[in-house]
């Protein structure tokens, strides 16, 4: 079994994620380059894109790597069934590409932000959060368009479908606008498509899976994710 | 062959073969002043069918859509069937006819770049000039397609006065018309000959209709020259010219737009406290080899809803000017 941890240009976490998953045991991931195209995909179980800055956030956060020549592969595989996983940038580049609903918009505030925050997970798992139900998690965020936003029938569809396995909250859990840091419609910080195999996050997991980073919170979601990849 | 419409020089008829086209031809009817002066001129028809072919031909091969098909006996083409749209657009390089009269211009005075004016085809009112903003207001056209004509008016003079030049010969103005297809693709209709343009040897000598407008000489000896002299052209040798869409992208209306609101912070504290909103997008500047055609500009809006925008967020609009 192996994850495909992607690289575009401009992508600048793939080393953290590559590490974290290979923390994990079966977890087996390997780097695929844009410029590899479909092809370097074909023994993939499952993908996971990697935060940064593909293409420089030229045009739109995420718009350029959307259209790359590697995408076609990815689309395959997602729809085929296998997991996909897209962090920050990558949440961005598969709402660009249509593989999740929405757009991540500037941050309300117009700042880029930096800084730990607490997730509530959803009562209800999704897979990537089996044994997480109802947790309150730390992670931390780093992004300059993070606010999700959607249409009204789309927002209706993912919280009645329950599609929506993270949400920005206080320390205690409380959901609220006062803890919503980048103005995301219903504090959604991430969602997962209508399968339920494709998960984009605006946190980062990879930089929460070691005691020395300050947090193991993220270890849990890539450990799902490894299983869930063994599973599918 | 079933008459469709009898023009003053023209009659289309409706094509046996396929509703998509129509047969055009050309008669040797001659008319000017709205009518006031008439005259039947032999060969007139097929020699102004024969530059219209080569017009036509040389325009499509740079890229020009153009309702031409096929070259036909006689003085007849085939063409695609369009809604011809109620303007003539003419360009105009030197100041000449009309213009001269209604500006008090004199005759032969250069203008600094081409001049693309519009005017409403009725003959009732002598097809008066008409503003461009009066013929948006009449729903006579769209915005878009009054730019459109301009931009393909333009590519057009473009073509024409560089092919000019090679045999000593000046486009001075010509009038377009422009017509609808079935699938709603704007193209050159209508005709190009010596009955739409004006062209001045370097002696100001003219080749077009002119001679008969002012009996100053016989037309079809003049057509009959034009034709030679197109045929000594080199349309190879007439580079294509670059052509700049715009494509704007705002933020749809509802949607924060927190770039906007931080430039409106810093405007006011820059002493511009009249700003009571800033919303900020892109323009996208596409720079082309050919002439703008309806297929090209179907073909951007679909690039815009892929890339260029995100429609969730925002929405796009294609303009030929900034």
């Amino acid at each position: 079994m192996t994850i495909a941890v992607i690289r575009f240009p401009g992508t600048n976490n793939e080393n953290d994620v590559l590490r974290g998953l290979s923390l994990i045991p079966g977890g087996d991931p390997y780097l695929v380059t844009n410029r590899q195209g479909s092809e370097a995909l074909k023994d993939a179980d499952g993908i996971v894109i990697p935060g940064g800055f593909s293409y420089g956030d030229y045009l739109r956060a995420g718009a350029v790597a959307s259209v790359g020549t590697i995408m076609d592969g990815i689309r395959e595989i997602a729809d085929d069934g296998k997991p996909v996983l897209g962090i920050c940038n990558g949440f961005q580049i598969l709402a660009e590409a249509g593989l999740l609903p929405g757009a991540l918009l500037p941050n309300r505030s117009a700042n880029f932000i930096c800084k730990w925050v607490y997730l509530k997970v959803s009562e209800n798992t999704v897979g990537f959060t089996d044994g997480m139900e109802a947790a309150v998690i730390r992670l931390p965020i780093a992004h300059a368009e993070g606010n999700y936003y959607c249409s009204e029938e789309d927002l209706v569809r993912l919280q009645d479908e329950e599609r929506i396995p993270f949400r920005y909250c206080n320390e205690d859990g409380e959901v609220g606008e006062e803890v919503n840091p980048n103005g995301a419609l219903d504090n959604i910080a991430g969602i997962v498509n209508e399968k339920g195999n494709i998960l984009g996050m605006m946190p980062h997991p990879e930089r929460a899976s070691r005691i020395v980073l300050g947090s193991v919170d993220g270890l849990d979601i890539l450990e799902n994710f490894v299983r869930v990849t063994k599973e599918a | 062959m079933e008459l469709l419409h009898k023009g003053k020089a023209k009659k289309i008829f409706a094509d046996s073969k396929s509703k998509k086209y129509v047969v055009i031809e050309f008669t040797d009817n001659v008319s000017a002043g709205n009518g006031k002066k008439k005259d039947i001129i032999k060969g007139k028809g097929n020699l102004a069918c024969d530059l219209s072919e080569f017009f036509f031909r040389y325009l499509k091969k740079k890229g020009v859509d153009t309702h031409f098909v096929k070259r036909l006996d006689g003085s007849q083409m085939r063409c695609t069937k369009v809604e011809i749209l109620p303007l003539e657009v003419v360009c105009r390089n030197v100041a000449a006819g009309s213009f001269c009269k209604r500006y008090g211009i004199k005759k032969g005075t250069e203008l600094a770049s081409p001049l693309i004016e519009f005017f409403l085809k009725e003959d009732k009112l002598h097809d008066p000039l008409i503003s461009e903003d009066a013929a948006i207001r009449l729903n006579l056209a769209s915005e878009f397609e009054i730019a459109f004509m301009k931009s393909v008016a333009l590519s057009v003079n473009y073509y024409l006065t560089v092919l000019f030049t090679q045999v000593n010969l000046t486009l001075i103005d010509f009038k377009l018309e422009f017509g609808k297809n079935s699938d709603g693709a704007i193209l050159l209709a209508d005709e190009i000959s010596g009955d739409t343009i004006r062209v001045w040897n370097s002696k100001g000598q003219s080749f077009d209709k002119d001679l008969y407008r002012k009996d100053e000489g016989d037309i079809t000896t003049a057509y009959s020259f034009l034709l030679e002299k197109l045929n000594e052209t080199k349309p190879n040798k007439v580079l294509q010219r670059e052509e700049v869409l715009y494509v704007s992208v705002m933020p749809k209306d509802g949607i924060k737009n927190p770039p906007g609101e931080v430039t409106k912070k810093a405007l006011i504290r820059l002493g511009f406290g009249d700003a009571t909103e800033v919303r900020m997008g892109k323009i996208f500047e596409i720079h082309l080899s050919k002439p703008i055609t309806s297929g090209l500009i179907e073909q951007l809006t679909l690039m815009n809803l892929k890339l260029l925008s995100n429609p969730i967020a925002e929405k796009h609009n294609v303009r030929m000017e900034m």
